[in-house]
């Protein structure tokens, strides 16, 4: 298609004249037009702050937040009280959003590369140019599948977007998540909704956990108090599990590493590596055995008793797991008897090569107890409201990534786009795609700040930090009920003084002007974003059910007051949309699962270890490392700020003569290595080094750049059975020092120790009966 | 009707803290530095022992792998109704306000250090360096707490702005405080995501710290302890102790 600069500059026009809508929690609801600066906005009153009710896009399962907004500046984030997900809580990671839209290297304009690759020579254009630079190159494509776009987990109305975008232009969508959902997604899946019992149609919702109503909560991996999955609404549910007034509950947490989580737990205790599938089954197999089981269950998940499970006795397997037949027996009975007890499972438990059977393990165990679907268990999350409109789905496949890179490999990819997504930064180097991309024509990036990926690209087109941006949230996993959450622009852009033809745009408004210079029909039911948002609202607002605030949809007088309560609220919700109590009916149990499997190096000799990385609690998968507040956040168990550490065993470090501060080179089996600080401590298992990630970018400004190392770039590339995610926990290494020393910058003993004397307690402890 | 003479005595702020629940996270520490315009603590700050935490949490390490723990403990200023550091200012920079407040005035304070060396609990820190922050996260700043100069002192305030804006707002609207009303609250309070600590006013006996003080400080079987007690600061922040089936009555650090 022919398309001329006056025809682009319309479509565009169209799009940045957008009114931005402000809705604060407590000021009428009237809509305030924000037009010029030369004309104030009404909330714009010196001395008096507003709270403005939207989402925080940063956590791995998006919170309601209320953000503090003066003087048209956003000045602090709380959680928002409303907001079905988090209740009012919120977490570091939520807190720092401010410093993500204040941060000092944001991209401020379309960049053109004019260097070579990865020089970090670029020019700005304007929008018209760098989109009609795209739509041409698009044009140019030989085939439609010569496009690939890579993204975070979108989903809801965005997410809605962009598949159609993909689908009309006919390019392919790898959804990137570093350490992905896919094994955990998979044995949810197989556990609660086998033979889709569940859901006819759409995608599967995780389910939810009712910590907070458990006696007895046994945990495997999952480092649910500080990354997984939906930390700030587990980190609630826990305080209120620990009440004593609501009869204080009894935490288990088994684990190769001791997290955040394990330090938490009433036990915590050590599994070898890969063998928390074969605890479970063996705790199954003693509640099975002495009859302590829900008998339904036990004769669906046995198949009427015909499954032997004899050879999974604790006495046959404890030295294979790591932990004491007693032990394993003890725990099986208080599981059994302490109900409602709840099962949880994921973190490096799923990713082993043996991942899908452990998790699938473990997550049957609650049929046992009759935990599924029950108060204080497992809470199935029912379908997404909507039709077209689903959660955002878990991540790509590693073999789906080694098919791309190969692909790219034979030149059959020729436009890569990436959206929300660092993968450059997230992939092992075992997958090659660092240097496939090399071979890319060309790379666009979306990315408001440059991070690893958009570094190598030629193209960026900076979008909207996400307190600047509207969006919908349909959580995955939801809250046990239907509910969609929405995010509006708190303050305004802050590039905004560049003008329309600079400064950052909405995402989905980019690819729609896109489509409509293409002649692409994307078949939405308007031409702007929040157009499409307001149509989903309306959509949610005819039906009449559920609640935006504290106001029931049918007593809206009509549409704008409800939009305006939904904008005030952050969310609209509807309790009654449950599954109904009858669980489904559990699969078989797994009689038998795998050993895992390591990569490179067989052995754990005195020098080799088994490498569990893991997600730092500030910096999460790397995302946060631009932020100072989350760099200078001690580790909750180390206390360690600003660099990569190695935490390994105080006696094995002994042993190695390991000092902290020591720089240690780890190593895998195929020699790629990456460099970390000591740091021993007596909480890890002499067999195993952990390292977070987080640190290690090459890119990303002041505060990430050439920081610390990325683990994940010396992982194996190991696969997980029967869903081929990368098992990122199945990695040996070996650790040499290297003769360096530098100091690890870390909170502890920088406040004298407290001066207790004889029998005075800092923390004294109770038995608390 | 209460007119404003027959008010009820004064506030008296104080927090309780239920060390059970504490998981560690954090959440409360990033909060009080959004909040109270604290200077990001850079490497080398760590590196020097001169991080500046209002509100810190500190981590006890108890036995070694395999039957190993790890406690946390939030531990920010005491508001001591005997403050050791109050005395020993030479300008009186830092004194006991009718609220129970353990307040410090930016603008008197001449940077002896006297006060942080008589603190017992380590709270109070020194300006060492000029806060500095690049020009666009200066837009983040809390407009109605001051950033502090190099070689004063500063330490946790309980969010005072928080209290004195509701206090104005109330007024205006002629509204009482309203008990665990979070635009009271102090910033690491509503930040925390287990409900460890409460903050609320002591001299009303309907607030969740008068009646948490009551049940565990005054009843045989409550877990309430001041911390370093024995030194006869008379703190107004209550812990509450760790629950550990296994322990034996008080036994740890
Ligand atoms: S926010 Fe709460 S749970 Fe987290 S460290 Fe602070 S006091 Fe502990």
């Amino acid at each position: 298609m022919e398309f001329t600069r006056r025809q682009f500059m319309t479509l565009m026009g169209g799009s940045a004249a957008t009114a931005v809508v402000f809705q604060a929690c407590g000021v009428p609801p009237d809509e305030i037009k924000v037009q010029s600066s030369i004309q104030m906005p009404e909330d714009l009153v010196t001395g008096t702050d507003n709270w403005y009710a939207t989402l925080d896009r940063l956590n791995p399962t998006s919170n309601g937040i209320v953000v503090r907004v003066m003087e048209g500046r956003a000045k602090k984030i709380e959680g928002n009280v409303d907001y079905p997900i988090n209740l009012g809580k919120h977490n570091v990671v939520a807190e720092a959003g401010l410093q993500s839209l204040y941060d000092p290297d944001r991209i401020s304009a379309p960049l053109v590369r004019v260097g070579d690759r990865g020089s970090g020579q670029w020019e700005e254009i304007s929008w018209t140019d760098a989109l009609s630079r795209l739509a041409q190159r698009i044009q140019g494509l030989q085939s439609t599948s010569g496009m690939a776009m890579v993204t975070d987990p979108v989903g809801s109305h965005l997410g809605m977007v962009v598949e159609r975008f993909l689908t009309k232009i006919g390019a392919r969508h790898l959804v990137f998540e570093p350490l992905d959902r896919v094994t955990l997604s998979a044995a949810m899946e197989t556990a609660f909704n086998h033979n889709n019992q569940l859901y006819s149609q759409g995608r599967f919702v995780m389910p939810d956990f009712d910590i907070e109503n458990a006696e007895y909560l046994l945990s495997f991996g999952a480092d649910f108090l500080s990354t997984w999955v939906s930390p700030v609404r587990f980190a609630r549910s826990y305080g209120r599990f620990r009440d004593s007034d609501n009869n204080r509950g009894v935490f288990v947490h088994a684990d190769s590493r001791f997290s955040v989580t394990g330090a938490n737990s009433d036990k915590w205790l050590y599994v070898n590596p890969g063998r928390e599938g074969l605890l479970a089954q063996s705790i199954a197999q003693v509640i099975i055995s002495e009859g302590l089981g829900d008998p339904e269950s036990v004769r669906s998940l046995t198949a009427d008793g015909s499954i032997d499970m004899s050879h999974l006795d604790p006495e046959l397997v404890s030295s294979e797991i790591g932990v004491e037949a007693g032990k394993i027996r003890q725990i099986a009975r208080d599981f059994a008897s302490h109900r409602p007890s709840l099962a949880i499972g994921g973190g490096s438990a799923g990713a082993h090569t043996n991942g899908l059977s452990n998790l699938t393990a473990i997550y049957l165990l609650n049929y046992l107890v009759g935990s599924v679907g029950k108060k204080g268990g497992v809470i199935l999350n029912p379908e997404s409201p909507f039709s077209d409109v689903m959660p955002a789905s878990s991540g790509a496949s590693l073999d789906e990534w080694s098919n791309f890179v190969d692909e790219i490999g034979r030149r059959e990819v020729e436009i890569l786009l990436v959206r929300g997504a660092d993968p450059i930064y997230g992939l092992p180097e075992g997958v090659g795609f660092k240097d496939a991309i090399e071979r890319l024509p060309l790379i666009v990036s979306f990315s408001g700040r440059m991070d690893d990926t958009a570094s190598m690209a030629d193209l960026i087109l900076p979008e909207h930090n996400y307190l600047e941006d509207w969006g919908t949230d349909v959580p995955n996993p939801g809250p046990g009920y239907q509910m969609v959450g929405f995010q509006q622009p708190v303050v305004r852009p802050f590039f905004e003084h560049r003008g329309i033809h600079h400064g950052t745009r909405n995402f989905a408004d980019v690819l729609m002007v896109l489509s409509q210079v293409l002649g692409a029909d994307l078949d939405l039911s308007a031409d702007n974003f929040l157009e499409i948002l307001r149509d989903g609202a309306r959509k949610i607002y005819e039906r009449g059910r559920g609640v935006a605030g504290d106001k029931s949809v049918g007593d809206f007088t009509d549409f704008p007051s409800f939009w305006n309560a939904v904008l005030q609220n952050g969310s609209w919700r509807d309790e009654a949309a449950r599954f109904d109590s009858t669980a489904p009916i559990p699969p078989e149990f797994p009689s038998s699962i795998q050993p895992p499997s390591f990569g490179g190096i067989d052995t754990v000799a005195q020098d080799v270890f088994n490498l569990i990385p893991f997600a730092s609690a500030s910096l999460s998968d790397g995302s946060g490392a631009h932020l100072p507040w989350l760099q200078a956040t001690p580790d909750p168990i180390t206390t360690a700020t600003w660099r990569t550490w190695v935490e390994i065993n105080i006696r094995k470090a002994e042993n190695l003569g390991i000092k902290e501060g020591d720089v240690v080179k780890v190593t895998n089996g195929r020699g790629n290595f990456v460099e970390a600080l000591a740091y021993p401590h007596p909480g890890i298992s002499p067999d195993v080094v952990s390292i977070p990630i987080g640190q290690g970018h090459s890119s990303g400004g002041r505060y990430s750049q050439g920081r610390g190392s990325n683990v994940l770039s010396i992982l194996d590339t190991k696969r997980t059975e029967g869903t081929s995610a990368l098992a990122w926990a199945a990695t040996r290494v070996k650790i040499e020092k290297t003769g360096r020393w530098m100091r690890l910058p870390r909170f502890e003993n920088t406040a004298p120790e407290l001066a207790v004397d004889e029998g005075g307690h800092i923390i004294p402890l109770t038995s608390g009966d | 009707m209460v007119t404003t003479q027959e008010k009820k005595t004064e506030e008296k702020w104080g927090m309780v803290i239920d060390v059970d629940k504490c998981i560690g996270c954090q959440a409360c520490v990033v909060a009080c530095q959004s909040e109270n315009n604290i200077p990001v603590n850079e490497e080398e700050h760590f590196n020097q022992r001169r991080p500046i935490q209002w509100i810190r949490v500190e981590r006890y390490w108890e036995g070694e792998f395999p039957d190993v723990k790890a406690r946390f403990i939030p531990i920010m200023c005491q508001h001591c109704d005997n403050a050791p550091c109050e005395p020993v200012c030479p300008v009186f920079a830092t004194y006991h306000n009718s609220q129970g407040l353990n307040v410090q005035v930016y603008n008197r304070c001449i940077g002896t250090r006297f006060c942080a060396n008589n603190c017992p609990y380590h709270v109070r820190f020194f300006n060492f360096w000029e806060p500095s922050w690049p020009e666009s996260l200066k837009n983040q700043l809390n407009p109605d707490v001051t950033v502090r100069s190099r070689g004063i002192m500063e330490k946790c305030t309980f969010c005072i702005q928080r209290i004195r804006r509701t206090e104005r707002e109330s007024g205006r609207d002629g509204n009482e405080l309203k008990d665990g009303d979070r635009a009271l609250n102090t910033a690491c309070v509503n930040a925390c995501p287990t409900d460890t600590l409460v903050f609320g006013d002591f001299n009303n006996p309907e607030s969740r710290v008068s009646k948490l003080r009551k049940k565990e400080m005054d009843d045989h079987h409550g877990r309430g302890y001041k911390m370093l007690d024995e030194l006869g600061t008379s703190p107004n922040v209550i812990y509450l102790k760790k629950v550990d089936k296994e322990a034996k009555e008080s036994s740890t650090h």
